[in-house]
């Protein structure tokens, strides 16, 4: 088992880059997992919404009431270049300012200028205030009209503006059999797993295959098939570990909620391991330089994540991105995860195809990696 | 001499396989794969666009449909309706085609199949029509002369919001992405800057040994050093920028020639870091190439590179770094270009870049001069 030995050696020395991936992996992912562990009951949208009261009365006071019974109130400093630069990065997403005289004009019965609002676009969270404030205005100059006065105009629309209303999920196929926590989880962990397995893998059996150690190896009383075994178990046992790291870490931080259905994560994330490991041992089998390794360690591990939607949900990605997706791994391996999350319906055919594919592509780059083993590690071992 | 040394820092800088991976391809790369996954968020998802929905009627309600009416007029109209059977609104909710069903019986309900800010707009359209519903019973129960008046205030349309526009430049934020794609091109070239110092330094490369016993003079081989990486650097920041603006059709606002010059300024800054860094004597040539890497992951890291949301986390909880920190510096002075009409706190950066890079070159130089070997 010297060869074996050796490997392990070799991988000790490169372990750090492991380290680096995996913590701040577990720093990212721990927080997500304790925000997002939530059952399927409709809550509405909250908004952070800044207010500015130029008014300042009790009825001034009191829509902020109502704003803030609905919506997060925050505060941003009063100056243009603040809230343009709170509005631009979404710390806040409505600035509403309530203007001098508001109370005298609803007294008045007037409803325009009212309020002003600072524009950045037309968004979804602008849309959903501005109606609220509408409704809120017409709802308490009915009210007035009714013949109530202001301060109960204002308290009764703030009552019946205030009702719930039944909201329902429909009951479609796509039912939910994985935790959203343990769907975030998995699906980023396609990135971590082909980073830690590309950086530390491919250098190890870059040096594994360097010329001097191959010829030392070549020339004791080894078999080659045997060096080849005990490379690929130290190979096999690094993956298995790192894999099962994960694995075990992402179930019990979703509270080990995993059962039935929910149980396919495990071997699609060892097929999408194994895929990993096929195409960092093709690279090294390349002898490309360490430098490029860590290049291409970004390129695939970004590469696969930005085009196959594991940091953009594959719903919000273009038709064309979606094309170039499906001739790469992570595709069908965060396919099945939205299938399982409910994100797309499940369909049992199609998950065994996704799981399908992803053995097809781990075989592939097996293959591969031993046509590039024959042709080239050989070619450079020969020792004419 | 200086000439001829220039001429062939510049020759070597744009040779190094490090600056063509690192401050050429991947940029490009990693630009191209941005484009490709933030192309048409910004307009999915947070650009406002009507919302469809459906409207499923168990009995026949006039009054729904006025409001229904007065929310799907004109361009920007709230809500698109389809009236709908019920089985035909769960498929189209099942395919995407609508975020949600609104059951019209004695009250309205709604149905959805996720939570999200349109389902949430949707949402709130029913509690405010339930609202109505109530306004008008009450007043039938209390006051039925005023019902008609009270329903012309419900329905009258009313406009309180003044609109103050903030901006006319690109309000796109994944744009802020691809600042940060030029800003960490701008802290790469700390690489860019080690390598001067790596190469006059006779402890750190055969190169610096060379050099350290030739006649030049070594303000001369660092001047040619400095100014050669800043050529270089100049390059890849032209580059990256060209390559987002001109291919990926990155909208930077109507000030193009002036985010070059930001840019430029930024690859220089990066330089001077990287130039000081080098200068530190006590650490080997891969610690300090480690120690660059880490330190400029870390500022784009702030600055947003990976999490658009760090940025104004930052600005919340710490202003202060924003404001030293160098890959913030330069996505801000984008931002400033972009958003400001005016140029005082587009200027305002420049001058901090200009700062950055002035004093830790001179610390690099000071740190660099009158170095001797006894051994090596």
């Amino acid at each position: 088992m010297q060869v074996f030995k050796a490997f392990l050696q070799v991988l000790k020395h490169k372990l750090s880059t492991a380290f680096v991936y995996i913590i701040v992996f577990f720093v990212i992912a721990i927080p997500m997992t304790i925000n997002g562990n939530k059952e399927r009951i409709f809550e509405a949208t909250k908004l952070a919404v800044c207010v500015f009261d130029a008014d300042d009365t009790p009825e001034s006071h009191a829509l902020t009431d109502f704003i803030g019974q609905q919506h997060d109130l925050v505060t941003v400093e009063n100056d243009r270049t603040a809230i343009t630069d709170a509005l631009y990065y979404e710390a806040v997403d409505y600035v509403l300012v309530i203007e001098d005289g508001y109370a005298e004009k609803l007294e008045n019965g007037e409803t325009d200028a009212l309020f002003s609002s600072y524009r950045m676009h037309d968004s979804y969270g602008a849309a959903l205030v501005q109606q609220m404030l509408d409704r809120y205005i017409s709802t308490v100059q009915a009210y007035r009209t009714g013949g109530a006065e202001l301060t109960d105009a204002i308290a009764d629309a703030a009552d019946v503006l205030t009702e719930k209303t039944e909201v329902r999920y429909a009951e479609t196929k796509n039912t939910a059999v994985l935790s959203p926590v343990n769907a975030s989880y998995f699906t980023y962990m396609s990135y971590i797993l082909i980073s830690v397995i590309f950086s530390v893998l491919s250098p190890v059996l870059l040096t594994m295959n360097r010329k001097d150690l191959r010829f030392r190896t070549a020339c004791s009383c080894l078999r080659p098939n045997a060096r080849t075994m005990q490379i690929f178990a130290g190979s096999s046992l690094f993956v298995l570990v790192i894999w099962a790291l994960f694995t075990v870490t992402g179930i019990l931080l979703g509270g080990g909620q995993i059962s039935g259905l929910a149980w396919l994560v495990i071997p699609n994330s060892l097929l999408y391991a194994i895929i990993c490991t096929g195409i960092a041992i093709f690279v090294a089998e390349l002898g490309v330089r360490t430098q490029v390794i860590n290049m291409l360690t970004q390129i695939l591990g970004l590469g696969m994540s930005f085009l196959c939607g594991v940091f953009v949900e594959q719903s919000m990605l273009g038709e064309g991105v979606l094309a170039v997706g499906r001739f790469l791994p992570a595709y069908w391996y965060v396919r099945l995860i939205d299938m399982l999350r409910g994100a797309i319906p499940y369909d049992a055919g199609e998950a065994a195809m996704c799981l399908l594919i992803e053995t097809g592509f781990a075989v592939v780059m097996m293959i591969l990696s031993l046509l590039v083993h024959k042709q080239f590690v050989r070619a450079k071992t020969n020792m004419n | 001499m200086f000439l001829h040394n220039l001429l062939y820092e510049i020759r070597t800088g744009i040779r190094t396989k490090d600056v063509i991976l690192w401050l050429m391809l991947f940029p490009i790369i990693l630009g191209t794969l941005f484009k490709a996954s933030f192309s048409g968020l910004y307009e999915t998802a947070t650009a406002f666009s009507t919302i469809p929905c459906a409207v499923v009627e168990n009995k026949e309600n006039e009054l729904l449909h006025t409001v229904l009416d007065s929310v799907t007029e004109g361009e920007d109209a709230l809500l698109s309706v389809t009236y709908a059977d019920e089985n035909h609104a769960l498929q189209m909710l099942k395919d995407g085609e609508i975020c949600g069903i609104l059951y019209s019986d004695d009250r309205l309900s709604l149905t959805v199949d996720e939570e999200g800010v349109k389902e949430t707009v949707l949402k709130s359209f029913a509690e405010q029509y339930n609202a109505q519903q109530t306004v008008i019973r009450d007043t039938m129960e209390h006051d039925p002369m005023q019902l008609q008046a009270v329903i012309d205030a419900l329905s009258a349309d009313v406009s309180p919001i003044t609109e103050i526009p903030l901006t006319q430049g690109n309000t796109d934020n994944y744009t802020a992405f691809f600042y940060n794609l030029i800003a960490m091109v701008a802290m790469y070239g700390m690489i860019t800057g080690l390598h001067i110092t790596i190469g006059s330094q006779a402890n750190l490369s055969a190169l610096g040994a060379r050099r350290c016993c030739s006649p030049t003079p070594k303000f001369i081989s660092l001047a040619a050093g400095l100014l050669g990486s800043y050529l270089v650097q100049g390059l890849c920041m032209v580059i990256c920028v060209t390559f987002e603006a001109f291919v990926l059709k990155v909208d930077f606002g109507e000030r193009l020639p002036l985010v070059y010059v930001s840019a430029l300024l930024g690859g220089i800054m990066g330089v001077s870091l990287g130039f000081f860094v080098g200068s530190i004597n006590h650490f080997s040539e891969n610690a300090k190439v480690s120690l660059s890497f880490a330190v400029s992951m870390f500022f784009c890291f702030m600055s947003g590179l990976m999490v658009s949301a760090m940025k104004p986390i930052v600005a919340t909880h710490a202003p202060w770094f924003n404001n030293i920190n160098p890959a913030a510096i330069v996505c801000d002075s984008f931002y400033y270009l972009n958003i400001d009409s005016g140029y005082d706190r587009f200027i305002g950066k420049l001058v901090t870049m200009v700062m950055i890079s002035v004093i830790f070159t001179v610390l690099g130089a000071v740190m660099s001069r009158r170095k001797k070997y006894a051994s090596l």
